[in-house]
């Protein structure tokens, strides 16, 4: 169970160190805003599940209800931060951030 | 007290402290406000103190935020700069802060040492509430406990404070005429936000299970982090997301201005209602076990349990009402119209 | 065990700190707003790994689901304001007292 916990957390960890790169390294505000809505989802989806598991050292009723509520969270996550993504994407938009396009190359 | 992550939250917040006050623009200093409240509550998480970490997180991280973003939409975004005499203002600011932290570190010195176990409170009181608690109110959240029954008082007069504050509010902003004198001329850039599906979408369907997770909330408050407080900024931070997503005079045909205030009224009187029937039955203000004669098949002890209860409702309605009627007022300055 | 969470909890921190980066220096409003969001999603993770460590994960789930709907609520209000105001800097926008304000 241990073995579980722990790879869950390192991969949701390495999500989330890339959505950190991408947030950073991007040349442009839409490709950093698909780097942080998705990747950000994933990674809270990953790490949440593998904390709901480390729950189970033993199987009562408690620690179901905490599981369930753990996934709850996950459940919530899940509608609404790509709301927020598309909702700062559409402002964004509305206002008039143009995408980042490249420069033509020069004739040599 | 893991000190490790003590370290990184601290340089984390006082790096978002300095970012709000030199980001010359006032929406992103409003945002950063916020980041620097998120982690305001994880230091306080840290620390193991929850109910004021989940205070905070309500109403620092969420409601205040949102209020402050409603002023700028209301007023301008630019940071109004002096024209003369700057240096000398920053002089002055300069050593008033030094002159104030020099004052408190004074103060501190007579201070005892953190964890010292001989502190006149941790001799007398506290073990008191830890080990009578839930022999006299069989309610194990020591913190509500100490909130809500042995400090009764107090609480009653921070929910009149927050009652005086939506007066306030409304005494400065809320204006009935159409026409006014001191009327400010709109902004220049203004547009109606076309309707936007998703986000009606998404809203509608959530709100039903945030006044539910509000009222469990208030209701779990005996026996996990929560109470009245949290659950009533929760429940108004729902409504609040209507009117973002929705119109604003769609959440006024829900929650009239008339009802708002009412309900404001009443969640401070159920609470000093329930104090004064204490006194009518015949013991002192806002002690509870006097109950047990009103409340069917309770003894003194559940009597106090209930009547921590009854004036934690009284405290969620009045701040739900607050919340709104502050949100109303700031984000259409008064006049109910239109807002953000 | 609880080392291992504790060196998650500090791994977090750091990748806050990266963030912050882009929520201080981000050209536009926008970018901040987004990276506001993204330090409320990590904070909520932080919360339960903080239970985690305390093995009192039941006292803590409670305050992170009210984090993530706060986290929320902020994130669209902030960017209905842009849907009203549609301008991306602070200059050229507030009332105009006097002929040389702007």
């Amino acid at each position: 169970m241990d073995i579980v916990v722990i790879m869950l957390t390192v991969i949701g960890l390495f999500s989330f160190f890339a959505t950190t790169v991408g947030l950073l390294r991007f040349p442009d505000f839409y490709s950093r805003m698909h780097a942080a809505g998705k990747g950000d989802t994933l990674a809270s989806l990953l790490m949440l599940l593998a904390l709901a598991l480390y729950n189970f050292h033993e199987v009562n009723l408690a620690n179901l209800l905490v599981a369930i509520k753990i996934l709850s969270i996950v459940v919530f996550i899940f509608m609404a931060s790509p709301t927020a993504t598309h909702a700062i994407t559409d402002a964004a938009f509305e206002s008039g951030v143009k995408p980042w396009t490249k420069e033509p190359e020069e004739e040599s | 007290m893991i000190w490790q992550l003590d370290l990184s939250i601290l340089t984390l917040i006082v790096i978002c402290a300095f970012a709000t006050i030199m980001v010359k623009d006032l929406l992103s200093a409003a945002i950063i406000f916020g980041a620097y409240s998120f982690l305001m509550c994880l230091l306080w998480t840290e620390m193991g103190a929850v109910d004021v970490a989940f205070t905070e997180a309500s109403v620092g991280a969420g409601v205040s935020t949102v209020l402050f973003i409603a002023a700028v939409y209301q007023t301008t975004r630019k940071v109004g700069v002096r024209k003369s005499g700057r240096l000398l203002s920053k002089a002055v600011a300069l050593v008033a802060t030094l002159l104030t932290g020099l004052v408190l570190l004074i103060a501190e010195a007579d201070f005892p040492d953190f964890a010292n176990p001989f502190t006149p409170a941790s001799l007398h009181l506290s073990p008191y509430y830890i080990m009578q608690t839930l022999h006299d109110t069989n309610v194990p959240n020591i913190v509500t406990s100490v909130l809500a029954d042995y400090r009764g008082f107090d609480t009653m007069f921070e929910t009149a404070v927050i009652f005086t504050a939506g007066l306030a509010v409304i005494a400065i902003l809320r204006r009935f005429k159409k026409e006014d004198r001191c009327d400010l001329p709109e902004p220049y850039v203004i547009s109606e936000a076309h309707p936007d599906t998703i986000i009606r979408f998404i809203a509608r369907q959530l709100v039903p299970f945030i006044q539910l997770f509000a009222l469990y909330v208030v209701a779990h408050g005996h026996h996990s982090p929560g109470g009245g407080f949290q659950g009533g900024v929760i429940f108004g931070a729902s409504f609040i997301l209507l009117a973002i997503s929705y119109d604003f005079k769609m959440v006024l045909g829900i929650m009239s201005e008339r009802w708002n205030i009412l309900l404001g009224n009443i969640g401070v009187l159920i609470y000093a209602g329930i104090g004064f029937l204490c006194l009518l039955l015949g013991a002192n203000f806002l002690d509870y076990s006097v109950l047990s004669k009103v409340l069917p098949a309770t003894d003194k002890i559940m009597a106090r349990s209930h009547g921590m209860l009854g004036i934690e409702i009284g405290v969620a309605i009045a701040v739900l009402a607050i919340v709104i009627s502050i949100y109303f007022n700031i984000v259409s300055r008064g006049k109910y119209d239109k807002g953000l | 065990m609880d080392s291992f969470f504790i060196a998650t909890g500090v791994a977090l921190c750091l990748l806050m700190l990266l963030t912050l980066h882009r929520t201080v220096h981000g050209p536009t409003a926008i970018d901040r707003i987004m990276g506001v969001n993204v330090i409320g999603t990590k904070t909520t993770i932080l919360l339960i790994i903080i239970g985690s460590i305390y093995h009192r994960v039941d006292m803590f789930v409670d305050i992170a689901l009210a984090y993530a709907l706060l986290n929320f609520i902020v994130t669209i209000a902030a960017s209905r304001y842009f849907h009203h105001r549609k301008n991306l800097s602070s200059r050229g926008y507030g009332y105009k007292f006097r002929a040389e304000d702007d």
